[in-house]
């Protein structure tokens, strides 16, 4: 029983591990350390919206606060890599459970809130956070941590020689968020979360347990982007609060998935492979002089794609052709 | 700190919370006409406090005199806003709240970049005017005079859309279709028009605001931002689309900010507005002043 | 045997206004039940109390001799109260299957069985043909019954109807008084809530009629439209309406 529900998942299961070994061999071609910058950069932000379209594409709680996980993942990583010495999987790990328990602590009271309340809640409260950090002394205030860097390795996770292993780090990130949604949409989860958005009442009505829906998106979410944090605190090796906790990345990271498809399994990886190198690029090519075109760039792109095509660009390649909207035979004699 | 200091930094949020309630305003109008935020409010302020300077720039002309060239101006911005995006956002079939958040928040991008492509990242201010660095002095309280000014024109402002929502024609048409947009469409209201209208007149609004602004503040394309989280916290307290919870809203903020500054470093003031938003919604879920 | 539903003496006020006032039903297993009464007779708050969307001012529910009055709607459906609503609820952006696996995850998480759960039920719907589309592309009468297939996919022992039949032309109408039927043959209870009694009548084993927020009457359906208290319910609702 339904072998084309199963031959799709198998597909995109294939396309996956296709695309994945694609890239991987991308830099024994592409040398260019700029072009591995951007490489790194985009398979950063595609892992990362990619865990962002958990809670909001998925469960609908659109957030624009997830600066918040990223930047706790950095410094749970940088303090306890400077202050304590301990090896950065580890903090990586420690900022992923802090950020997840976290995201749940504020999810009790802030998955009251509707709509626009929630979405301000979730900027207000990475903001308050943002303010704190850069007030806070002990972790370097708004001067930010310096990560020193012992030798290139796996172990302390360093490497000044070459880009290539944190742009693999960042591949297997990007791999490993896409395989968890992927397994979460054919899960009590993901089916869960989808009736959760489309409408809560209902959804309650047939047994889901809204509340913790909600929590456990918040968790898985939180959980990754803090990797993420971890990731990019390692990769820049230098982190201040604006420039890991900033509204611009809670943006950068709901970006993606808006555009490529909010709420798909494609769409955030889509999304960051067209907007992230486009990015770098209008920023570099039209230099100094053009400050803003990248944002022009976005804007006009946010704007055209939430008019013209809202369930993002990845529609166009749907290959299941679209059911005829023709109602059942006795509804039309009717 | 003397009770004098206590009284002057109450005395000022005061006045720059009918100022914040002034910037809110247009957010809250257009809410609550069509259930739309606009997050590209903060944009709209900027856009306005950069026509104020270039008005001063090249005319010379003071920031009183261009604020009602500035709220004219916005009015028509805010009313093309609409016909030309928001119209089709709110007819969107999939994903209807992510289109309304991103189709706006989207123009703020796009208006922050032409900003920083035309104008520069520049800090501009506008050097000297009537009322710029002066102050007055009432019963000891010392007094920003553009502060003081403008949050007289904060409550003109706020008197005159009292009578217009509630003396005009079309006042009254903005009211019905609030509650009602179906019904109205049914007597021969044309929807869109009174919703280009509500966007121009919020629009205005916020206009108004950017000129008086403009007057003490440094104006740069990211300057909405920060303005625009404040109106969001405002709207919100007030409850969303109460014009008049706005003006109160406002003046919480206002009175809020005063106290934080007073006890915590200057950099944190905005941690006791975003506090006091986030203990007002987790109390009450609807905001301060919001119904059911 | 003890009754699958009762209500006890329950009352339901909402800021000063009375919605139910001492209402005391029962269902009894294998029934189908109809709740009518004119409009604002308080059927739909009944209905909805019993469903668990809010709890009673005053009262006790029981179901399966349990006392379920402080339980959530979740709950509810867990302990086999299923419901279908009166302004569909469609998920609108998963397809039809989707849209009634959703409700089969209730009994049981593993993804095989309640795909096939799903499937099982939407052929006992008539609605296998349409697994495949958006649930917003559907008609509203498809609209209806998925709504039905989803609440059957939870496994209830009490299905809670409202107003399924109201508004559907006679065919659909007449399909739609099959699957009640065929759905009770399974051995599942029904209690439905509809205003217009002419549908219902011929449905159910017995009616049970609202009026003012109290029960006015109940019994076969024969006696109770022949009851001159109902006939003057109704008409008293008709006359308030051309007033």
């Amino acid at each position: 029983m339904d072998k084309a529900f199963i031959q799709r998942r198998r597909r995109d299961l294939v396309v996956a591990a296709f695309l994945a070994a694609i890239a991987a061999a991308v830099p024994l071609f592409v040398k260019d350390v700029y072009v591995q910058n951007i490489m790194v950069l985009t398979l950063m932000y595609a892992a990362l919206s990619q865990s962002w379209n958990i809670l909001s594409g998925y469960c609908g709680q659109i957030s624009l606060g997830h600066a918040l996980y990223f930047g706790l993942g950095a410094y749970t990583t940088a303090i306890l890599f400077t202050k304590f010495g301990v090896l950065p999987w580890f903090g990586m790990l420690a900022g992923g459970l802090i950020s997840a328990l976290i995201a749940m602590a504020l999810g009790y009271p802030c998955f009251r809130l509707g709509g626009h309340y929630f979405v301000i809640a979730t900027i207000v409260i990475a903001e308050i956070t943002l303010l704190l950090f850069q007030n806070w002394d002990w972790a370097g205030a708004a001067l930010g941590i310096d990560i020193p860097v012992r030798r290139d390795s796996w172990l302390t996770f360093q490497f000044t020689r070459s880009k290539l292993p944190y742009f693999y780090f960042a591949l297997a990130l990007a791999c490993v968020a896409w395989f968890v949604t992927w397994w979460l949409e054919d899960s009590k989860w993901g089916y869960w979360w989808r009736a959760v958005k489309d409408n809560p009442v209902a959804a309650e009505s047939l047994g889901v347990d809204v509340f913790n829906s909600k929590m456990g998106a918040a968790a898985v979410s939180a959980f990754l982007v803090a990797i993420g944090g971890s990731f990019y605190a390692q990769f820049v090796s230098y982190i201040d609060p604006e420039s890991v906790m900033g509204f611009q990345f809670s943006l950068l990271m709901a970006l993606p998935a808006v555009l490529g498809g909010i709420g798909t399994l494609w769409g955030p990886m889509l999304g960051a492979v067209i907007l992230i190198p486009l990015t770098e690029l209008t920023r570099s090519y039209i230099g100094g002089s053009g400050r803003g075109v990248d944002l022009i760039v976005y804007g006009g792109l946010i704007i055209a794609i939430s008019l013209a095509r809202p369930q993002g660009l990845v529609s166009l390649f749907s290959r299941k052709p679209k059911p005829a909207a023709q109602p059942a035979r006795e509804a039309v004699a009717s | 700190m003397t009770a004098e200091t206590i009284i002057q930094s109450l005395a000022s949020g005061l006045l720059m919370g009918l100022l914040y309630g002034l910037i809110a305003v247009g957010l809250a109008l257009i809410f609550g006409l069509m259930d739309v935020v606009n997050f590209a409010h903060g944009e709209f302020l900027m856009i306005a406090m950069y026509a104020t300077f270039f008005l001063f720039a090249f005319f010379a002309l003071d920031p009183l005199l261009s604020a009602p060239l500035v709220a004219a101006a916005l009015f028509i911005f805010g009313a093309v806003v609409y016909l030309l995006i928001v119209r089709f956002a709110v007819r969107a079939k999939a994903n209807t709240g992510m289109v309304q958040i991103f189709s706006t928040f989207g123009l703020a991008v796009l208006m922050r970049g032409v900003a920083q492509y035309f104008f520069t990242p520049d800090y501009r201010s506008i050097p000297h005017s009537w009322l710029g660095g002066k102050t007055i002095s009432i019963a000891g309280i010392y007094l920003p005079q553009p502060q003081l000014v403008g949050a007289l024109i904060a409550i003109a402002a706020f008197a005159g859309l009292y009578f217009f929502i509630h003396r005009t024609d079309f006042g009254r048409a903005l009211e019905a279709t609030r509650e009602d947009a179906g019904a109205v469409a049914l007597v021969g209201i044309d929807k869109n028009k009174v919703f280009a209208l509500g966007w121009g007149l919020g629009a205005a609004l916020v206009g108004l605001a950017g000129a008086v602004m403009a007057i003490f503040f440094y104006v740069f394309p990211d300057v909405g931002a920060s303005f625009a989280t404040i109106a969001y916290v405002t709207v919100a307290l007030g409850g969303f689309g109460s014009v008049f919870g706005a003006f109160a809203g406002g003046i919480v903020v206002g009175l809020v900010e005063a106290i934080t500054t007073l006890i915590l470093p200057p950099s944190l003031k905005t941690v006791g507005i975003y506090g006091v938003y986030l203990l007002v919604v987790f109390i009450r879920p609807r905001g301060l002043f919001g119904s059911i | 045997m003890t009754a699958l539903l009762e209500t006890r003496n329950i009352t339901q006020r909402f800021s000063g206004l009375t919605a139910n006032s001492d209402v005391s039903i029962s269902v009894g297993r294998g029934e189908i039940v109809g709740l009518i009464g004119p409009n604002g007779a308080g059927k739909s708050t009944l209905f909805n109390l019993i469903a668990g969307a809010f709890k009673p001012s005053e009262g006790t529910i029981l179901f399966d001799g349990e006392d379920v009055t402080a339980l959530p709607a979740a709950e509810r459906c867990q302990r086999g109260i299923g419901r279908t609503f009166q302004v569909v609820k469609s998920f609108e952006s998963m397809t039809v299957i989707e849209n009634v696996i959703v409700g089969s995850l209730v009994r049981s998480t593993n993804m095989r069985d309640a795909r096939r759960k799903a499937h099982e039920v939407l052929a006992f719907c008539g609605l296998d043909a349409r697994a495949d589309v958006l649930a917003s592309d559907l008609v509203p009468s498809e609209k209806r019954r998925l709504e039905v297939a989803r609440a059957l996919a939870t496994e209830p022992k009490l299905l809670l109807l409202d107003e399924v039949l109201t508004g559907l032309t006679p065919v659909e109408s007449q399909k739609g008084v099959e699957l009640v039927r065929r759905v009770r043959d399974t051995g599942i209870t029904v209690l439905m809530v509809e205003h217009v009694m002419e549908i219902v009548m011929p449905l159910v084993d017995r009616a049970i009629v609202l009026d003012l927020g109290k029960v006015l009457i109940e019994g076969k359906p024969t006696d109770v439209v022949r009851d001159p208290k109902v006939i003057s319910a109704y008409l008293g609702d008709r006359h308030a309406v051309g007033a």
